[in-house]
């Protein structure tokens, strides 16, 4: 008999002649068919480096938490001591001209 | 659960057809400790008359000092073997070479460390792993109440001659050298001194730096930076440069002023920082406390008024905070312990009297990155989550990272929670657990013995950490944590029969070899001869 474990001695050999390699038909449905995907959404950038990360969890979770702190609030920083005016929306208008200079 | 039953035979079986889940091929192998325990006990071994120190992590080595704590001794540690023809061995006694200390234990050779006046502070010791070193110190006696000279802080004492040997430990040749004069570093249980892969820091508290050095493979002691006054490597040359140039502006204009007098005193060629600035790493501190805070307002009157607060009202003793403890987070990162003079050397039972504060220091960029007070919630849940990166241990030594903690491991973070709702403050019960960082280097046993998912123990009377525990006239016991949950082996201090004395203090501390199955108890009472068990 042809088994797919050779001719291996077994306690009973009849427990193995149900199967049948030699099957074509029975080969094509016990092997499961290759997924193909067919969506391009996980090909990865061409550019993409996977290294392993260098800093421990601890100090990620460190650095994490303080840039947590610095932006919770929009901030100058504390060396200008006068008051700032925020820069306009649209720095480079359209038109192209100079912008009015804001009076003091 | 890896293995199905609990038979040794069984298990060996089972690991030659099944292999471990991916990951856990140390924990794996470690459950044969379930069944290869410490389980006979040779009780009053006679011994050299050496103090033992403890087995390197790798359990090559046997480190102990003479006595008159001026010579290192050194053992290789060996397993008898012997072979049994009767039928039921278990009960058949050992022979009696297994009584011997010489049968265990090989000296490899005794190198003179310290020179007459010196002692080798036989608390300290650090073991390089990846090259087989280990870092002994050498001191002379300890001066208190010595004058604060030389940018010293007032209250620290101070030592004539601390010395750094490393040795190769295969041979015991000295490799190199690093002397410390008249400076106080705190070298009891490596407290002052920190190793990680190859970078050594040590803390000069007289003089507060941090120096951190380098072991080369060649065994070479590498001075690499000083944090303290200067944090980047051309701070003192710039301030130097800067500080001449001002000195000959200032001169000039004396001597416009006062026409051809010139005051010798004022112009000084060398800098004093000391005098006008404060140290580098103090700046840093101060300038990160101060955006912090400034950055947590946005209305400027509220700024204001909370950085008058909150910053300026305590600006002096922020000043006046000085390092006492440093240890690795990675090769990058420092983790400092910031403290009031008096306070620094705290037990955890006076730690609400002394505040003391955290900061992560960025070595490279030389910017703290976070800075806490050690009471606080954030530093808690941080040290609850991520205990054992706080160990910093290298990643050349693969069981180090095996330790139990109670971030590693369910029984120790249950027993945590446990002392946890007990406690009757839970800002005192943070600020007593987190009086503990920066940990300490090396101080904990790589032993399966206290893996906490092996074994259940009493560990107000034996633990990992190498301290001195109070002993008991009765055995410790070391009880499965799984099935069948019994009682596996004993372990007990003192001599066999019990100790004469019922009333008399005794402390005992335990030596427990890295992999053999083999454990070293030393007893001493106030009155007697320590009596070695094993």
């Amino acid at each position: 008999m042809d088994s797919v474990l050779g001719n291996w001695p077994s306690y009973d050999p009849h427990n193995f002649s149900q199967l049948r390699t030699s099957d074509p038909s029975r080969s094509s449905k016990m092997a499961p068919a290759t997924y193909h995907s067919i969506h391009n959404r996980d090909v990865p950038p061409a550019d993409q480096v996977i290294n392993t990360e260098h800093k421990n969890i601890l100090l990620r979770e460190i650095y994490r938490r303080a840039e947590e702190k610095i932006d919770l609030i929009a901030l100058p920083s504390p060396s200008q001591l006068t008051p700032k005016r925020a820069a306009s929306d649209n720095l480079i208008p359209e038109h192209g001209s100079k912008q009015p200079r804001v009076s003091t | 659960m890896f293995f199905k039953s609990s038979n040794i035979t069984a298990r060996i079986f089972d690991r030659q057809i099944c292999t471990p889940a991916p990951g856990t091929s140390v924990h794996y192998a470690r459950k044969f400790y379930e069944n290869l325990v410490p389980s006979y006990t040779v009780y009053e071994v006679e011994c050299p008359d050496h103090s033992f120190r403890k087995f390197t992590d790798d359990g090559q080595y046997l480190i102990s000092f003479s006595r008159n704590q001026q010579e290192l001794i050194v053992y290789r540690p060996r397993w008898l073997s012997f072979s049994c023809k009767d039928e039921d061995c278990d009960n058949h006694d050992l022979p009696l070479k297994a009584k011997r200390f010489e049968s265990f234990f090989t000296q490899l050779y005794c190198v003179p460390l310290a020179s007459c006046n010196e002692l080798i502070c036989k608390d300290f010791f650090l073991y390089m792993e990846s090259n087989k070193f280990g870092l002994f110190a050498t001191s002379t006696a300890q001066v208190h109440d010595a004058p604060a000279v030389g940018g010293a802080v007032q209250g620290v004492p101070s030592i004539e001659k601390i010395t750094f040997h490393l040795l190769r430990l295969e041979d015991g040749f000295v490799l190199d050298e690093k002397v410390f004069c008249n400076d106080y570093v705190n070298l009891a249980h490596n407290l002052g001194v920190f190793l990680y892969d190859d970078l050594l820091t040590i803390v000069s508290l007289r003089y507060q730096i941090i120096h951190i050095l380098q072991i080369r493979d060649s065994g070479n002691l590498v001075h690499v930076r000083a944090i303290g006054e200067f944090c980047r490597e051309d701070d003192e040359l710039f301030l130097n440069s800067n500080a001449q140039g001002m000195a000959l502006s200032d001169k000039n204009k004396q001597q416009q002023l006062l026409g051809n007098h010139i005051y010798n005193n004022i112009h000084q060629a060398q800098p004093n920082p000391g005098n006008s600035f404060l140290s580098g790493i103090k700046q840093r501190l101060l300038s990160f406390m101060f955006r912090g805070l400034w950055n947590e307002e946005t209305d400027d009157t509220l700024r204001v008024q909370k950085i008058r607060q909150k910053f300026y009202f305590h600006f002096q003793d922020y000043c006046d905070l000085i390092i006492w403890k440093v240890q690795f987070l990675d090769r990058h990162h420092l983790l400092i312990k910031f403290g009031s003079v008096d306070g620094g050397r705290q037990v955890s039972r006076h730690a609400d009297t002394h505040p003391a504060f955290v900061a992560v220091y960025n070595m490279d960029t030389t910017e703290i990155v976070s800075f806490y007070q050690n009471s606080a919630d954030e530093l808690y849940m941080l040290f609850e989550q991520f205990c054992d990166h706080f160990y910093a241990t290298s990643r050349n030594s693969m069981h180090m990272n095996f330790i139990s903690s109670h971030s590693n491991n369910i029984h120790a973070l249950e027993q945590l929670r446990s002392i946890k709702d007990k406690a009757s403050s839970s800002s005192q019960f943070m600020k007593k657990m987190l009086s503990s960082l920066p940990f300490s280097c090396q101080s904990l046993s790589p032993s399966p013995y206290f893996d906490q998912s092996l074994f259940r123990f009493d560990d107000k009377l034996i633990s990992a950490t190498d301290r001195h525990k109070q002993s008991t006239d009765h055995p410790i016991k070391f009880i499965l944590r799984r099935h069948p949950y019994s009682l596996r082996f004993k372990i007990k201090p003192g001599p066999e029969a019990g100790s004469m004395d019922g009333r008399a203090k005794k402390i005992s501390w335990f030596l427990f070899h890295p992999v053999l199955p083999l454990a070293l108890s030393v007893q001493q009472t106030l009155i007697m001869q320590p009596p070695l068990n094993r």
